[in-house]
């Protein structure tokens, strides 16, 4: 039996006249990085504020570390690290004042080392007041806040927004050091170089629906790749159009075709295995791409 | 929740040293001028009885001006339940309402302390702010006495503050109340501001107008006791006032318990989500 970190099923939510989630259903393993990728307003954030008991939703059923938040949150909170997308900290304390009543409110039990450890490796200065620190110094904060108690399951909105590319990475060292020692991570992001680099799974969600979930290999695998080919000499390229899966983009004299494949190339190799083909050139879609295209794609639909 | 209270005490230090200061210098204040007040007694009723009705409406019974319960009734607590009914008002409001809407409160509640405790450590520390004002509102009083021929005792001095405490209470929880069903603090904060203006003018206006004093017994302030409080103190209004602020109170945590958190920001009226269903209905 798989055990998982997080169960959604059929999560329904309506902010007023506005419904946020059409019915959201995700598992999520434990031990697990999962990104979460959407544009803004798709339902990140909701999602992830239901997980922690900070809104309820209208339907659905949801379970975190086996525990149904909205009748436990206080232990799904205690086993939790959460960064908030939108992070506002209280501009007056130092962030030393601000860790020290966060820890207070899990009841005093931190790691100090773990914790002088985050501090250091994040280069945050927590004599300062929050109110001067810069964007990313607060994010600092933010991640940190997340990490020091340790905790089996992170939900982390836009965990390096504002983060310079080396704290950036600072912070991919550090989520999959969480992970290596067995903690769960569910992350959401529209920075999709951040996905491709550190998740195993990645759910892809719209308008409140999630539309994909697999891994990023799969995803970019399972998607179209751009194939040109070119020939010794001039070929009849109709049949490859013929082939399952593969459109034929352009062509060039016979000498030249663009081919768009979907799925894996097994039909079009055998197929050119026909033809005296000088050079292939397989141009394969970052998940960027593969993002945008599921956007742009159902945008045209309901257009 | 004692981290929450000594979090919410921290941010409230401000609150109590700063309007602490103030009433201390003011009751000090007037506290020293009441012998010279006292000696002019003659002069001084003479002035005051050509002061129309509606002064002594708003201000207490002029002809005990000269007494001592009079002159710190008159001078002090006639006005205190606007005045400091502002601070309970904002800080009602605010209590839960100032950090959702900056926006803190999303992280504070993806810690392990629920709603509940966090809506008690708050509370609680909203009592002991103002308790500690009146506190040192009182010590002013004891303080100045000493060099006053000014003599209430000690604990007859509490009674009108009590009474204060209760009203500044029971605006605070209903300030807090208004917070959790309107969309915004600053909704919260002006209505509830208009209510305690609009109680003062009704109770002051119902000593001129019997026909206003079935409206002024819906009137918190009506229930009030500054002069009153120090021969004559009505237990059953006091506790009133409070049950009244109890009612307030566990209205407004039972729907923080059920409510939705909002990232930042001011909130919406909420009815849209009715109106469509009505459309759809149709």
């Amino acid at each position: 039996m798989t055990n998982y970190a997080i169960e959604i099923q059929g999560l329904v939510k309506w902010y007023g006249a506005v419904q946020a989630l059409y019915g959201v259903d995700l598992n999520i393993k434990s031990g697990e990085i999962f990104g979460f990728l959407g544009q803004n307003g798709a339902g990140k954030t909701t999602t992830i504020r239901c997980l922690l008991d900070q809104i309820r939703p209208q339907a659905g059923t949801i379970r975190v570390l086996g525990i149904d938040p909205q009748a436990n949150p206080t232990a799904v909170q205690a086993r939790a690290g959460y960064l908030p997308g939108e992070l506002h900290l209280e501009e007056n304390l130092k962030v030393e004042q601000l860790l020290r009543y966060l820890g207070e409110l899990r009841g005093n039990k931190l790691d100090k080392d773990y914790l002088k450890q985050l501090v250091e490796r994040l280069e945050l200065d927590t004599s300062r007041t929050i109110k001067n620190l810069s964007s990313g110094n607060k994010q600092k904060v933010g991640v940190v806040q997340a990490l020091m108690h340790q905790p089996e399951l992170l939900l982390l909105d836009e965990p390096t927004a504002g983060l310079d590319p080396l704290m950036q990475q600072e912070v991919y060292r550090l989520l999959k050091e969480a992970k290596a020692k067995g903690a769960t991570i569910f992350f959401s992001s529209h920075i999709l170089s951040e996905v491709e680099a550190i998740a195993e799974r990645v759910a892809i969600i719209r308008k409140g629906v999630i539309v994909e979930e697999s891994t990023p290999s799969q995803l970019t695998h399972m998607s179209m790749r751009q194939v040109i080919v070119r020939f010794l000499e001039p070929i009849d390229t109709a049949p490859l159009a013929k082939i399952d899966g593969i459109a034929l983009l352009s062509q060039r004299n016979g000498i030249q075709a663009t081919l768009q494949v979907e799925g894996d190339m097994d039909a079009l190799i055998k197929t050119l295995a026909q033809f005296p083909v000088k050079d292939i050139e397989t141009v394969s879609h970052s998940l960027e791409e593969i993002f945008l295209k599921y956007y742009r794609a159902e945008d045209q639909e309901e257009n | 929740m004692f981290a929450e209270l000594k979090h919410a005490l921290q941010r409230s230090k401000g609150q109590i040293v700063g309007w602490g200061i103030a009433l201390f210098l003011l009751v000090v204040l007037l506290v020293s001028m009441y012998d010279s007040i006292a000696a002019e007694q003659e002069t001084f009723q003479e002035l005051l009885s050509v002061y129309p009705p509606e002064v002594s409406a708003f201000m207490g019974d002029m002809s005990t001006f000269g007494t001592p319960e009079g002159w710190v009734s008159i001078e002090f607590f006639s006005y205190m339940p606007v005045i400091l009914g502002i601070l309970g008002v904002t800080m009602g409001s605010g209590m839960l309402l100032n950090d959702e809407e900056d926006g803190i409160l999303d992280l504070v509640m993806a810690h392990p302390v629920n709603r509940t405790a966090l809506f008690i450590g708050r509370l609680l520390a909203f009592i002991i702010t103002i308790v500690s004002i009146l506190v040192i509102v009182w010590v002013g009083f004891i303080v100045s006495m000493a060099w006053s021929t000014i003599d209430i005792g000690l604990g007859v001095m509490w009674l009108p503050l009590l009474s204060l405490l209760a009203e500044l209470l029971l605006f605070g929880s209903l300030a807090l109340f208004l917070s959790m069903i309107l969309p915004s603090r600053r909704l919260a904060s002006m209505t509830t501001g208009l209510l305690l203006v609009a109680s003062f003018f009704i109770t002051g206006l119902a000593e001129l107008n019997d026909k206003l004093e079935v409206v002024a017994k819906l009137s918190p302030l009506n229930y009030y006791q500054a002069q009153e409080a120090f021969s004559d103190f009505n237990g059953t209004w006091f506790i009133g006032l409070l049950a009244a602020a109890l009612v307030f109170t566990l209205l407004a945590w039972w729907r923080f318990k059920k409510r939705d958190l909002r990232v930042a920001g001011e909130g919406g009226w909420q009815l849209g989500r009715w109106a469509t269903i009505l459309k759809h209905n149709k």
